[in-house]
């Protein structure tokens, strides 16, 4: 057992900390739209250029090929920028690209891996419908065979950056008499199709970025089907447990500098005298640490063996429960002025607070994450 | 960076684990209950033999010379066995004998001595001169010597320096609990924290020991959910049951990840150490205190009655959470120190 990193990781540490010094984003990143997209591409690019994309991709696909330390260290550093987690270019590098490296064609990883990594192109997710949300395999959208073509109709719910995106990756059924695991087909869609409208779905947060995709007989090759027609579930699973070990990294590094940030908030405005706060803010230094720790036993095994630990889902649960309850600690500590949103230079949590009522839904909700756990890893029945 | 036991971690594991599976038993925990001593004499100078005492303790100072990674990789173990006696205050005794001079006493200690736990309170206190005011003796009923640890400075006292011992039944039937009251007792030997961090050291392991609860109780809660039927099906069915079945792995992972990193910041000198150890007892006493009281719901009448394990494990769980003394004072602690590393 240790804790210390190797010297190479140490050094690579090092290196990544200079860069990302010097070539950090100045400017603040617009909040929406087209000139969002620009900003999040622009940046991959650079980071492209400079030989960091794809930190743990294999290296025949464009990456660095290191080891999930790294990817780790990379994350851990990144984090201190304090840019958004998860931004336009997340499903591509993080989602679609994995699945893609994992399921696809060698044609198809030539034609669409390379522009991800490049920072040419965004991708989103096509999987959730308004019928088909926990239960994602009773999904209904329709891609009946024609020729050479899919033609898509049916209708896809709470994609980010829809609205911005060329590709997407699209779960849908092309069998209907099949039973409903296996009926799916997983493809990439062209979002410049004729067919597709996009329609913005406003948050609580005040959000955009979501969108209600429609399809009206969107015709895609099948030579976009990746890992074969009516076999979609098992490519969307490959998906779904890529990278768990190491993706909420980068928010939860930056939840800690928050709870650090309000420890020290507390102590200048007098507030630790208050026991309840106090004791709050020393139970989030505790959990926010044992995030982290767990992260770091998650990577741990990973290293020892390809199998995914029970972490990921353990992960997601916990990270969005502390989360929200960090940000709600931190309104409670800025008092009254936590009740303007977002007010420029000062330190604001107002948003993210309104933000972390989705971070128990979004990418299976906790209810969801518990079955998995319980049914996958402790075998309890279902 | 590995978390992951090596093969010799592995080993003192698998060894520990069958020593308490052979020598004590629930069973025979159980039976020690209406002993005048809850410790066999046997086991215990067994348990000293196999070094479980010094594992700690460096070498040159006559311990086997591992780490406090070791030393937490055991004392999950002895949480998840239930096993009654001062494993904690023994340990952190040979060291404060052998840090604060008393080479000899630390020898003797690590090869087989035992050594009770006094618990301050906010009556009590442990300066330089000594300790004064109301202790609670757990475990110390029958041995010469008691600890008191605090962050700042530990101690081994004379029992028979501390005045009248006063029997009490402790909350943990397979604990021995004894309140005495001095108006000034001075040490047969003391450390501070700078020489040896011994409280610091004390909380990863009953960190680790509480862990060693977490883990228990909730394979006890999974198996009963997955074994029980009514309405013609396992109770495990139902998300009601089902879920805090989840919640109590996932404190239980945290806990054990935790108290990993707390040993280790210690074994390797890192800044943040207090702040890994502190936050392990947090993590830990919330995980062994929430997954007791969640298996003995799960278990529903059965959980409440004696005959079952789950009782003893939310007693034991309330005992180790205030070994070193109460929770929120460790808290407060907690808030003030300096960042992580």
């Amino acid at each position: 057992m240790e804790l210390a990193f190797s010297a190479e990781d140490a050094a690579f540490r090092d290196e990544v900390r200079t860069w990302l010094a010097e070539h950090g984003p100045r400017e603040r990143r617009p909040k929406g739209g087209p000139a969002m997209r620009e900003f999040d591409l622009a940046w991959q690019r650079e980071q492209f250029d400079a030989g960091w994309a794809g930190i743990a991709w294999p290296v025949e696909f464009g990456g660095r090929g290191l080891p999930l330390t790294q990817q780790l260290i990379w994350y851990e550093e990144y984090a201190k920028l304090g840019m958004k987690a998860i931004d336009t270019r997340f499903v591509g590098l993080s989602h679609a690209g994995p699945t893609l490296i994992a399921r696809a064609s060698p044609e198809q990883q030539a034609n669409h891996l390379p522009p991800i990594l490049r920072g040419d192109v965004v991708w989103c997710q096509g999987f959730s419908e308004p019928e088909a949300g926990s239960d994602l395999a009773s999904l209904r959208t329709r891609g009946d065979l024609d020729g050479d073509e899919l033609v898509v109709t049916g209708q896809k719910i709470w994609t980010s950056f829809a609205h911005l995106a060329d590709w997407q990756e699209l779960l849908v059924r092309t069998d209907q008499e099949l039973p409903r695991h296996k009926g799916i087909t997983w493809v990439i869609c062209d979002m410049r199709s004729p067919g597709i409208e996009i329609r913005p779905i406003h948050t609580m947060d005040n959000g955009e970025d979501f969108c209600e995709v429609f399809y009206d007989e969107v015709r895609i090759p099948v030579a976009k089907v990746v890992g074969g027609l009516n076999n979609g579930w098992s490519v969307a699973m490959s998906t779904l447990s890529f990278e768990r070990g190491t993706a909420f990294t980068i928010d939860q590094v930056q939840l800690s500098s928050t709870v650090e940030r309000l420890i020290e908030l507390a102590r200048d405005r007098s507030l630790l005298g208050d026991d309840e706060i106090a004791y709050s803010l020393a139970r989030a230094r505790a959990d926010v640490a044992a995030l982290r720790s767990l992260t770091y036993l998650g990577i741990s095994r990973n290293l020892r063996s390809s199998e995914p630990g029970p972490e990921g889902s353990m992960l997601k649960l916990q990270w969005a429960d502390l989360h929200k309850r960090i940000v709600r600690l931190a309104v409670e500590v800025l008092g009254p002025r936590s009740l303007a949103l977002d007010p420029e230079g000062e330190d604001t949590w107002s948003e993210l607070f309104l933000l972390s009522y989705g971070l128990s839904i979004g990418g299976g909700t906790s209810e969801i994450q518990r079955n998995i756990i319980a049914e996958r890893v402790l075998g309890l029945p279902r | 960076m590995d978390l992951l036991p090596s093969p010799e971690q592995e080993e003192i594991v698998a060894s520990a684990a069958a020593f308490l599976a052979a020598e004590v038993s629930t069973q025979r925990t159980r039976e020690l209950i209406d002993e005048p001593s809850n410790v066999d004499a046997k086991v215990w100078q067994a348990a000293a033999d196999l070094g479980w005492f010094a594992l700690g303790l460096p070498s040159d100072l006559g311990g086997v010379g591992c780490g406090l990674a070791d030393e937490v990789l055991l004392f999950r173990e002895i949480g998840r066995s239930l096993a009654g006696g001062p494993f904690l205050a023994t340990t952190l005794a040979a060291r404060v004998a052998a840090f604060g001079g008393e080479a000899e006493l630390g020898t003797e200690i690590g090869a087989g001595g035992r050594v009770g736990m006094a618990v301050l309170g906010p009556e009590s206190s442990l300066d330089p001169g000594g300790v004064v005011g109301t202790l609670h003796v757990v475990d110390g009923d029958d041995t010469e010597l008691v600890l008191v640890a605090t962050h700042e400075r530990a101690a081994l006292f004379a029992r028979a320096d501390l005045g009248d011992l006063v029997a009490l039944e402790c909350i943990d039937p397979t604990a021995r609990l004894a309140r005495a009251t001095t108006t000034g007792a001075a040490p047969v030997v003391a450390v501070t924290a700078d020489v040896d961090p011994v409280a610091l050291r004390g909380t990863a392991l009953v960190a680790a020991q509480l862990t060693g609860i977490a883990e228990a109780t909730a394979v006890l809660a999974t198996e009963h959910a997955k074994n029980r039927i009514q309405f013609g099906r396992p109770i495990g069915v139902n998300q009601a049951v089902k879920h805090p079945c989840a919640d109590m792995a996932v404190r239980a992972e945290l806990a054990w990840a935790q108290t990993t990193v707390a040993a280790l910041a210690v074994d390797e000198g890192r800044t943040d150490a207090e702040l890994q150890c502190l936050s392990a007892l947090v993590v830990a006493a919330d995980a062994a205190e929430r997954n007791a009281a969640g298996t003995v719901q799960v278990l529903g009448g059965m959980g409440f009655t004696f005959d079952h394990d789950a009782n003893l494990y939310v007693k034991r769980a309330f005992l180790l959470a205030q070994l070193l003394g109460p929770l929120r004072p460790a808290l407060a602690r907690l808030v003030l120190l300096p960042g992580p590393q």
